[in-house]
């Protein structure tokens, strides 16, 4: 039997290939959209591994470095290297800034690390680790910057040393690395003026400036110049500790906060991009909508142009499920050439996304397959109306 | 004893039911013999397509009697359990305009017919160029549809009505596009093509100038047939 679908397509190629080419745009989109919700998942967990912490201690009540504001002593960590289990221990700062680079505004999560220890970045792909303790950096490759360029953040200027990749924050701003104290720094160090007036508040406060208690307002004004916190401190454990126990003892010991891997995976997943999995997953929604919509429209339409060629079919005998499984197969036909085009685009215009963008082959697979199903139940109406025509349509009068 | 081909007697057909009932058809008898190409003609509304649509099993008669080469088709009521069959393997339609598949070459316009019932593409496409040849359409077998003239296209509809060689062929104002000479040539391929296959025709017409070639001619008035005599025959 002659395949009439795929000759009705060879023989209107033109119109069926720019159809394609638009609904595929629309299923580019729809790819891309999971891309983006892949990506900021992948954001999340390639920044736990790359850390290579297997605990995050932060303030108590809060729910870590990346979802909401910490402050920890930056001695904490030699009381939780007492702790049983706790291998190497690590301070680190976080703080989202923009930092200016060649003419332009580059926003940036600046990460404050104690080189060797948990929480520098787990790779390079360019240069070479921090080995000063003052003004150098580590860049990701996503701030434009280039080994050697010199940036300046707040009043001194660091020289990139090392490039590295995939270091993002969940919001996707790139990394910039550099060694705690300068992060510290730049943190919680005020400007000169700011220091000037606190100083000048402080003495004349007449509880810091008490006749018969010298180097008193020296002492506070020392302290309220100086930077001891940090925002999380990250430990690696020895190879038997359970991690659980020992986030239990520092939970339970040091009034602070522990999470294992799978605490933060759960805060960065479940919590901090549910909000933006949700958007996505709605606009996925409305596209899957949308297209099969379009996709009713272009079938619905192509039928109703071969009402007589139908009428003539079923005339001259041909069954219902031939003329259905015509349709049903430009459908697919349509589908097959949207989703080709489709995944040609997503692909093709990924790496322009501001964000990282993750097409994994299983999504495609699952995104073929729903094109698939769209189209074949987008031909139900055109199938329907195709029953419909009465076959004495082809007979005059 | 050789059956009509076409056999109908007391045919009625009534559209609408209560007031609203219209009788499109209120008796109808006819005889069509194998071979035979029949004219049937009538004003606007009085009947024609109608009768044609019964006789194609394309709707559904309302009373009477129908039979198709000796077989009854209809007693009151189909005998006939697949119509589609019925129409597929027993009835050649040919139309006003020649409705053929545009995204078909000529050659599988044609073959469509045969696949539909079964038949492997190889023969069925043997089957098709042997019945295009014969209406001298053979040298545009691979041609496709659009490239063809309007008699051209005639000739390719005439074919596929053909080439399932069922006894009967139902032609509705197959010449109404075509110039005279093309409408003549037209009649004179299904006079020739009725005669070679003992297909009986029955050609449904305004057209002046073809009716005086039919040898027989039913008259179709307020649903009720008359028989007369062709130019034809008559001459």
């Amino acid at each position: 039997m002659i395949n009439l679908a795929g000759r009705d397509i060879l023989y209107g190629w033109g119109k069926f290939v720019f159809t394609g080419l638009g609904l595929g745009l629309l299923v580019g989109l729809t790819l891309s959209m999971a891309g983006i919700y892949r990506g900021l998942v992948d954001d999340g967990k390639v920044l736990l591994e790359n850390v290579g912490a297997d605990l995050w201690v932060v303030q108590r009540d809060t729910l870590g470095p990346y979802a909401e504001p910490s402050n920890v002593r930056d001695d904490a960590y030699r009381t939780l290297l007492g702790v049983r289990g706790v291998a190497e221990a690590g301070n680190v700062t976080y703080l989202t800034m923009q930092i200016r680079h060649e003419g332009s505004d580059v926003r940036v999560m600046l990460v404050g690390f104690e080189p060797g220890h948990p929480g520098e970045p787990g790779y390079l792909v360019a240069g070479r680790p921090i080995t000063r303790s003052h003004y150098e950096a580590i860049a990701d490759v996503k701030t434009g910057l280039r080994l050697d360029d010199r940036i300046r953040i707040r009043r001194h200027e660091y020289t990139v040393v090392g490039l590295t990749r995939r270091m993002v924050s969940s919001g996707g701003d790139p990394m910039v690395f550099v060694p705690l104290q300068d992060a510290q720094e730049v943190q919680f160090l005020k400007d000169n003026d700011a220091l000037v007036n606190e100083r000048a508040r402080t003495a004349a406060n007449p509880a810091f400036n008490r006749p018969g208690v010298p180097g008193l307002l020296e002492a506070v004004q020392a302290s309220q110049a100086s930077s001891r916190t940090v925002n999380v401190v990250m430990l690696r454990l020895a190879p038997n500790a359970d991690e659980i126990v020992v986030a239990r003892e520092i939970r339970r010991w040091k009034h602070l906060e522990a999470y294992t891997r799978n605490d933060m995976d759960e805060i960065l997943v479940a919590k901090l991009i549910a909000t933006s999995a949700k958007q996505i997953f709605m606009f996925l929604v409305i596209l899957a909508v949308v297209s099969a919509a379009i996709v009713a429209f272009i079938i619905y339409t192509m039928t109703l142009n071969k009402v007589r060629e139908i009428a003539v079919l079923k005339l001259i005998g041909a069954r219902n499920r031939t003329i259905a499984g015509m349709i049903l197969q430009q459908a697919l036909g349509l589908g097959a050439i949207a989703f080709v085009v489709g995944k040609t685009a997503a692909t093709l215009w990924a790496p322009i996304f501001p964000k990282y963008v993750l097409l994994l082959p299983g999504d495609a697979v699952l995104g073929a397959v729903l094109v698939l199903v769209i189209c074949a139940f987008a031909s139900i109406v055109a199938i329907r109306a195709a029953l419909r025509v009465d076959p004495a349509t082809a007979i005059g009068g | 004893m050789v059956h009509p081909a076409i056999e109908i007697s007391g045919l009625t057909k009534r559209y609408g039911v209560g007031d609203a009932a219209v009788d499109a058809l209120k008796g109808v008898d006819m005889i069509v013999r194998p071979g035979e190409v029949v004219g049937l003609i009538g004003p606007s509304g009085s009947g024609k397509s109608t009768l044609l649509k019964c006789l194609g099993a394309v709707i559904e008669p309302t009373s009477g009697r129908m039979s198709l080469a000796g077989e009854t088709i209809y007693d009151n009521g189909w005998k006939v359990a697949d119509l589609r069959a019925l129409r597929r393997d027993r009835i050649g339609f040919v139309f006003q305009a020649p409705y053929l598949i545009p995204f078909l070459d000529v050659t599988d316009n044609v073959a469509l017919l045969p696949m539909l019932a079964g038949m492997s593409n190889g023969k069925a496409r043997d089957r098709a160029r042997q019945m295009l040849a014969a209406l001298d359409v053979g040298h545009r077998a691979q041609a496709q549809v659009p490239q063809l003239s309007g008699g051209e296209q005639q000739r390719v509809a005439i074919a596929r009505a053909l080439v399932n060689q069922p006894p009967i062929i139902l032609a509705d104002e197959p010449t109404a596009p075509l110039d005279s000479e093309r409408a003549l040539t037209v009649i004179r391929i299904l006079n020739e093509m009725a005669q070679r296959f003992g297909t009986a025709i029955i050609v449904v017409t305004h057209d002046e100038k073809i009716i005086p070639t039919f040898r027989r001619i039913y008259h179709i008035r307020d649903g009720r047939t008359y028989e007369q005599a062709g130019e034809a025959r008559a001459a």
